[in-house]
Parts: C-alpha cells; structure tokens; sequence
C-alpha cells in the first residue's frame, strides 16, 4: 500500500466523517477537529492496513474512539445536548401541514437520540444514518454484534416511548 | 396501557425490527401475518414505521463550505506531515540490529541500533520534526539489498537518498564527497577535505563522517586515517568498519587497538590522474594518503573508468590476489 491512494480515501470519505461527528457533536468546529484528527491517525496507521480492510467501516471506528473521548469530558457532553446546534437535517415532506408536522417530531426524536446513553446513541447513528452493519459498528464499540443490534433496538424503544401521545407525520403504508 | 395479549408480546421484537428493516425474511413474513388480525399492533407498526424515517432524517446537511474548509485544513495537515514522515524497518544483520527509514523523497536514515531492536533504541525516534512510522512489506527489498551488501553479494545500492537528515551544507558537501570513493577503495579524511576545497577542516570532516544519517550506503567506512589507520567508525564501533573494508577485498593488518590498511597490497590513484598505480611506482609509496585512493583490485579501479598506468604497467603486473 503506496502513500498516493491516501488521498483517494479522503476524497471518498471525509465529507461522511464531518457529517458523522457533525451529528455527534452539534458543532461544527467540533466536527471539524476530530474529523481531521480521524484522518491523520488513520494516515500514520495506513501502512500496517490490511490489504483487504473495509476502509470505511476502519474510518468510523477511529471517528467513534474520538468521539467517546471527546464526550467523556461531561461539560461537553451537556453542552451538546444544549440545543445550541449546527446541524441542520434534510426533509423532503410532501405538504406544509405535513413538513411543521415531521419538524415537530424531528425535534422531539433529536431529544431523545441526544438523551440516549453513548454506545445507544452511537449505535443509533452508525445503523440509521450511516447504514453500517452490525458487524462493523461492533468493531467500533468494541462489543459483538449482537449488543450492537440491541443497542439500536433499545434506542429505538425508548424513541418510540418518547413519542407516546405524539401526532406522527404520515408515512408510507404498512405494507 | 393494558396488558399485550400474548401473541402480541411474542413477536414484540420482530415487529420493531420488521417497521425499521432490519429483520431477517421470515421474521417479517411472521409480524406480517400478525398484523393482517390485530389491529393495534398495525399501529404500533405504523409508529415505528414513522420513527425510523423520522429517525434516517435526522442525517445531518452541513454546510458545503464547512465540509471544504475542513477538508482543506485536513490536506494541509496531511501534507506537512507526509514530508516529515519517514517509514522505518528495523532488522538484524551480520553488523547488528539495522534501522533503515525512507521518506517520499528517499532513504533518510541507516542506523546501528547498539542498545535495541526498537525505535526507542534508535536516533529516529529522537529527532524533532520528523513523523516516525513503522513500515510494512514495502521495505523489505531494502532490508534485502542491504543484507546481500553487508555480505558481498552486491555492490552498489542504487539507492535515491534524502539529504534532508544531513545537519548543514558542509556535512552534505562531506557525504556527497564520501559517496564518489568507489566499492573496493579507501581514501583519507584529508583528502576528503581536500575534495571539497577545505584541506584543513580534516577534523571538521571526521565529524561530519561520525554524524553520517546513512552510514553503509554513504560509505564512510571507505574514510581512513592518513596514517592508514581506519581510526574510527559511528562512534566505537571500528570492527564494523573493518568488517565491511574486508567484504570490500581491502586488504587490512591488526596495529595496536586498530586496523591499518596495507598500501603495499593495493593500487594506488594519484590526485587529479586517470591511470592507477603499483605501489612501487615512482614515488608514489612515499606520498601523503591525503592525496590518494588506494584500490583493492584493478577491477574496482578499471570500474570507475580509470586506465593502468603506461609507467608501471599494473595491467601486465598485478599484485598478487589476497
């Protein structure tokens, strides 16, 4: 593995990375650090890469690792939850009644993501906004796959609880 | 809430994998059953139907000149590091422990590991500025090729270098100067001085020499005393140098706690000539080793272009093999 294809993986993932600790953090001066912080230790690591690796599952284990420390210091941890945020989503609702309606909700699942405790909440972040499989966010959080996927789970629940009495924007059919 | 009824509770898990897609067939094939006769799990279906999109929503959209900029500083970032970095591969040889770094601009650094078989023992891992990491298979053909040196088995390493470990010009003008003594010769600390127009920095020299970044492939091991003495080699380790003079064919004698090469047994190259020479030719037995290169063989002479002399005629009359 030459020096050169380091550069392609940038190109190929850092806008995901931002994205990622964007959504972790709220901040994107945050996201900006320890995005670029995931890229010079996966640089000084890449040689001793194997050649079969999945890079991008590698790259969200070490954003992860940056991210639990980063959100050890507790001060931070609150400052996120804050509400003070950069993030700004991407809807497409189908009508005004149904966009103030899905911006509620959005607001009230946002609530409850950010209250989840940490391995829940990353596990939440790698599975529905990242697509990762379960196999790789285990990696990341160092547990098996199966605390992985029941991390998910019970993030899941506890959003679904956090919802109870809520009028929920239209969605597909069942089937 | 009232109590679940049983069947319900039973496929409780399957049915908030199933609404947010990650269950397996026939799980999903089994809640579907389910829902088709019970009509509050429909709806619970549907919540969570809704939670999971509301949920992939969630995705943040940062702005594009917050993603560039990062990217940017990043690249910088990478940049400056990629030329402070140099790739290392430590091994063992018949001298020892070896480190060898490259850099993208070339070999940086060869070392003698006297006390370790890692970075901690070595200067590497000490020198500020420069970005240490442990290289992977791409350095063992260097590994190789410096193993068959050290052995005999190769005689040159066509190797790019980069000087940037060299501490100022004039170490760089000594090891460039150093570089140009061919496989198989040995020439003087004076006369390296004298080579690069500084005849009386010989001790100014042997420093520079002592400080070599690239011991082995800048050979200054080939640098000896004018007294013929080898003198010193990278601090104390004057066997190694007598080591690889001797793979060399240079002809050597034990004198004193040293080593002295036997000028009797080697050609000998004038300052400023073309041909090489007996020993015996002339007056040459007599001049100063600040003005010669004295050679093992008439090939490694003949190798660097240089013709016998039409005086003494070593091509008719070699010095007899070692």
């Amino acid at each position: 593995m030459g020096l050169a294809p380091f550069e392609t993986v940038v190109a190929s993932h850092h806008a995901e990375i931002y994205r990622y600790l964007l959504r972790l953090t709220s901040r994107s001066g945050d996201a900006d650090d320890l995005s670029q912080e995931t890229f010079l230790r996966a640089y000084r690591a890449w040689e001793s890469l194997d050649d079969g690796a999945n890079v991008r599952a590698w790259l969200f284990t070490i954003a992860t690792n940056l991210a639990r420390n980063y959100f050890r210091s507790e001060s931070r941890r609150r400052r996120a939850y804050a509400g003070v945020s950069d993030v700004r989503t991407d809807v497409d609702p189908a009508s005004p009644e149904e966009e103030r309606r899905f911006r509620e909700t959005r607001v009230l699942v946002e609530r409850v993501v950010d209250g989840l405790p940490l391995k829940q909440r990353l596990a939440f972040v790698l599975r529905k906004l990242h697509d990762l499989e379960y196999e790789a966010i285990g990696r990341s959080l160092k547990c098996s796959p199966e605390s992985a996927r029941a991390h998910v789970f019970q993030a899941l629940k506890k959003i679904r609880l956090g919802l109870n009495g809520h009028e929920l924007p239209m969605m597909e059919s069942v089937r | 809430m009232t109590a679940k009824h049983p069947s319900c509770r039973a496929i409780e898990v399957d049915l908030v994998v199933t609404a947010t897609g990650d269950a397996e067939s026939r799980s999903a094939e089994r809640v579907h059953r389910h829902l088709d006769g019970c009509a509050p799990c429909r709806e619970e279906f549907g919540r969570y139907r809704a939670v999971d999109q509301v949920a992939r929503g969630l995705r943040a959209v940062p702005a594009p000149e917050a993603v560039a900029q990062s990217r940017a500083g990043l690249e910088s970032r990478l940049a400056d590091l990629r030329q402070r970095r140099v790739a290392y591969r430590i091994f063992p040889s018949p001298l020892g422990h070896i480190l060898v770094g490259r850099s993208e601009h070339g070999i940086a650094l060869v070392e003698y590991l006297g006390g370790g078989t890692t970075l901690r023992a070595s200067r590497l891992g000490r020198l500020e500025g420069v970005e240490a990491v442990e290289g992977g298979p791409e350095l063992e053909g260097l590994q190789r090729e410096l193993i068959e040196y050290i052995g005999g088995a190769r005689r040159d390493l066509d190797w790019t270098l980069d000087w940037r470990l060299t501490t100022s010009d004039f170490s760089r003008k000594v090891l460039e100067a150093t570089a140009a003594i061919p496989y198989g010769a040995v020439a003087s600390y004076a006369g390296v001085a004298r080579r690069i127009g500084r005849p009386s920095a010989v001790r100014a020299v042997a420093q520079a020499l002592r400080w070599n970044p690239l011991p082995i492939v800048v050979p200054c091991h080939r640098v000896i005393g004018t007294s013929g003495r080898l003198t010193g080699y990278a601090g104390d380790k004057l066997g190694l140098k007598q080591r690889l003079l001797s793979v060399e064919g240079i002809k050597l004698r034990a004198a004193r706690r040293d080593f002295s090469v036997v000028r009797d047994a080697m050609y000998a190259l004038d300052e400023g000539e073309v041909a090489y020479c007996l020993p015996t030719c002339g007056s040459i037995g007599t001049r100063s080793l600040a003005k010669l290169t004295l050679f093992a063989s008439r090939e490694s002479a003949e190798a660097r272009g240089l013709r016998p002399c039409t005086d003494c005629r070593p091509d008719l009359h070699p010095l007899p093999a070692a």
